[in-house]
């Protein structure tokens, strides 16, 4: 309705809203009245206009699709192993003392530092960039699991076991729900990790190719900072949507939690 | 009516290691219950209750002795004992409908019998209208209600209840002890009952036995033959609750050891 | 019993006669014995299937060093002192950048945390900024700064900040009511109320919020250390690879590990040695 719409707008806090848009009036005065460099800081104007060329010629769309694509794979790919990973941890005891520890060891080495050997192994083309998402999303996703898992109740196991669950069961009635908000928790992680292998990823192993990090990559290299900001601009924006998504999901399926009090 | 089991329990023994220490937590424990019998068992903590309670459901073993039901020794859990546990123990990403569903997974029924089971166990227990609420919509009294509902649906022969109403408050618990007993008036199952509050236990059972600790063993028994629904500040009611309280040292008086003979 | 040790049948000790004193000792290190046992089956077996496959060759030695060659390397670079340079290059900047992100990120949480105008305003654009991937801001600095260490150092600020902040503001946040309540009881002034409640009670997540900071900065660190640096531990991984000396590489990313290890564990009982009052769920 559109009283409901006008109360909402009515109510929203605007005040939030002052900072940015003082930056925004601020940028566009320094660089209009040329106080700045406007080589090294262009008028947000120019980069509304670069904006919109990359996007009819289609380039934006194109590389947008690259890194997503990639993104997407490597996500997927990660999010499976890493709740693979994570069950087995968690439910079996001897899987833990043999390969928690080991585990646990290598998620020390900090995430970039594994691209060198990467590319070593798998060159520099796509392969190697799935594959650093994938290994950048196992982690977090494997660690909420185990998480979660480790967090079942005694109690509610002993449920299981008088109603005669078999492993299956117990599994899929009893195991994944109750270790669902961490095992969400986990893949919210994942999902922001991912994204930043993403253009870490294209920004460390640069090759012919589209993607989004690539444009930023190629706009410093041609010195067109334009081009940097109106890609970071598109890297912000992706990554406030998969936030964003990742949140109202997360809401949605875990409503039987109820409100926190 | 539900098939009521036969439990009988002979000289079950139950010790823990613990650090190379042997803990005796049941020592000669012998009980017979007959079909449709209502047992309460009293006893301060440690004297091993609850042990013998999750033993008898199979959720532990490693006992000296025999426990058979309806003959038939037991072993590991099965859809004929059901148990309700102190805490409601329901899974919190479930419906009401869903929770009590449970315990009919692995039930041969089928799925319109298995629907009308429910339904049927939810009235029971006081619930129509709430059978799409998640657990923590309900308060602490409802959701106790939804967890015998859950122990009664697949029909067992033998229901055990471990201090089922020791979380509650005084009137919840009051109100629940009435519709447990209505209850196993019309349902007709034998069931046990673990408690520490002996009021409970001569409101609700047939016969109260009373446990002592270090080691858990059998003191004595007490039968209780007031009609239902009983009357709390009956005198035969209070005497026998006095016959009781008197085993644990309460009362300023020497320990009754014979029986009453009813007024 | 614990669960454990009802997971794993224990060892009989071949002595015949123990006395009493002797027996629980025993069993007390019997479980950490092996704990540790089976926890080296995996590295073992990953050990013995690189030596296999450097002895057979299954890739070409520039790809897959020999084991041996590694641990010479690693000696090596240590005794040079090559490694412990690189090291400390890398150690100053993530201390600096903690320093200076925490006292920014300090500032910011605690600012929103204490005051609602300061949230109503701070709060959006923090949160819009918090989601942006840290290493997207490199290229721009590059721009601005160079590649000196204002660049490296303004990077890793930056992701340092983001923690920082929002696990103060959530510290802040969550003090229990309750206990504010008592505060006012008492006629707590605000300086009282802060020193007395909030403060004790926001640290815990305060320094939960360092430990992340910590493993944010490293991130970046290497991050930055690979894309634009002369020396560092990151620079010196990604030289090495240019230069197919992939024993240098391995030794690298193990010094960056173990740094990186020190760095939550020290963290971690830091965080550990404020808590102790919090009750534990298990």
């Amino acid at each position: 309705m559109a009283s409901d719409a006008f109360t909402r707008l009515r109510t929203t806090d605007f005040r939030g809203w002052v900072l940015p848009l003082l930056l925004l009036v601020s940028w566009e005065y320094t660089t209009a009245l040329q106080w700045v460099d406007t080589r090294i800081i262009p008028s947000p104007l120019l980069v509304l206009e670069t904006a919109w060329q990359w996007l009819i010629s289609g380039q934006l769309v194109a590389s947008l699709i690259s890194s997503l694509w990639r993104d997407i794979a490597g996500f997927s790919l990660g999010s499976l192993i890493g709740i693979s990973v994570g069950l087995a941890l968690g439910i079996s005891k001897v899987t833990n003392r043999i390969a928690g520890p080991t585990f646990h060891t290598l998620k020390h080495i900090s995430l970039f530092a594994w691209i060198p050997l990467l590319t070593a192994f798998f060159g520099r083309e796509d392969l190697a960039k799935v594959v650093f998402i994938t290994f950048s999303t196992l982690y977090p996703v494997a660690l909420g699991t185990l998480e979660g898992v480790r967090g079942i109740p005694l109690s509610q196991l002993e449920v299981a076991r008088v109603y005669g669950f078999n492993s299956r069961q117990t599994l899929f009635r009893l195991v994944l729900p109750a270790a669902s908000p961490q095992i969400l928790s986990g893949l919210h992680l994942g999902l922001i990790y991912a994204w930043l292998a993403t253009i870490g990823g294209e920004f460390l192993m640069p090759s012919v190719g589209e993607g989004i990090g690539f444009t930023v990559i190629r706009g410093r290299a041609s010195f067109h900072i334009e081009q940097i900001i109106f890609g970071m601009l598109i890297i912000g924006g992706i990554g406030y949507l998969f936030n964003h998504l990742a949140t109202r999901l997360e809401t949605r399926l875990l409503h039987w939690r109820g409100r926190p009090s | 009516m539900a098939h009521a089991g036969t439990l009988q329990l002979n000289n079950v023994n139950k010790h823990y290691t613990v650090k190379g220490q042997t803990l005796k937590v049941l020592e000669d424990v012998s009980l017979s219950i007959q079909p449709g019998e209502f047992v309460s068992i009293v006893g301060s903590s440690g004297c091993g209750k609850s042990t013998l309670l999750r033993l008898i459901v199979g959720l532990e073993a490693g006992y000296e002795g025999e426990i058979l039901l309806d003959g038939n020794p037991i072993s590991g859990t099965s859809l004929d004992r059901g148990i309700v546990f102190q805490e409601h123990r329901l899974f919190p990403w479930l419906t009401v409908e869903q929770n009590i569903g449970l315990a009919l997974e692995n039930s041969t029924l089928s799925e319109v019998e298995k629907k009308r089971s429910i339904q049927e166990h939810i009235e029971l227990v006081g619930l129509k209208g709430f059978e799409k609420a998640h657990p923590y919509q309900l308060s602490g009294g409802m959701s106790q209600r939804v967890a015998i509902a859950r122990g009664l649906v697949n029909r067992p022969e033998v229901l055990l209840l471990d201090e089922p109403f020791g979380a509650l408050d005084a009137m919840t618990k009051y109100k629940l002890q009435n519709e447990l007993q209505h209850i196993w008036q019309t349902e007709g199952i034998t069931m046990i009952l673990v408690t520490h509050d002996v009021e409970e236990a001569v409101y609700l059972g047939d016969r109260v036995i009373i446990m002592e600790p270090r080691p858990g063993r059998i003191k004595r028994e007490v039968a209780v033959n007031l009609p239902r629904p009983r009357n709390r500040s009956d005198i035969e009611f209070v005497c026998l609750k006095d016959n009781i309280l008197s085993a644990f040292g309460f009362l300023h008086k020497p320990e009754f050891t014979t029986e009453l003979a009813s007024v | 019993m614990s669960a454990s040790q009802q997971a794993l049948p224990a060892l009989r000790f071949p002595i015949i006669s123990l006395n009493n004193g002797l027996q629980p000792l025993l069993a007390r290190i019997e479980e950490p014995l092996i704990n540790f046992a089976l926890a080296l089956i995996l590295p073992l077996s990953i050990l013995s299937l690189w030596f296999v496959a450097t002895k057979e060759v299954w890739l070409p030695p520039q790809i897959l060093p020999e084991p041996t060659f590694v641990w010479e390397t690693l000696l090596d670079t240590l005794q040079s002192g090559e490694l412990l340079t690189h090291v400390w290059a890398s150690f100053q900047r993530v201390i600096l950048s903690l320093l200076i992100g925490g006292a920014i990120g300090l500032s910011i949480g605690f600012a929103m945390g204490l005051s609602n105008t300061a949230k109503t305003y701070l709060y959006p654009s923090f949160s819009l900024f918090a989601q942006f991937p840290v290493i997207g801001w490199a290229p721009l600095m590059i721009i601005f700064f160079g590649i000196d260490e204002a660049m490296k150092i303004a990077t890793i600020t930056v992701a340092v900040i983001v923690p920082f902040a929002i696990a103060t503001y959530k510290g802040m946040e969550n003090v229990p009511s309750k206990l504010l309540e008592v505060g006012r009881i008492y006629k707590f002034s605000f300086w009282q109320t802060l020193r007395h409640i909030a403060l004790p009670a926001a640290l815990p997540a305060v320094l939960g919020g360092v430990r992340q900071g910590g493993m944010q900065a490293w991130l970046a660190l290497v991050f930055v250390e690979i894309m634009a640096s002369s020396e560092g531990l990151g620079y010196f991984l990604s030289y090495s690879r240019n230069l197919m000396q992939l024993d240098v590489v391995m030794v690298c990313m193990l010094a960056i590990g173990a740094v990186g290890l020190l760095f939550d564990v020290g963290l971690t009982r830091l965080e550990q040695h404020f808590s102790h009052w919090i009750p534990k769920g298990f």
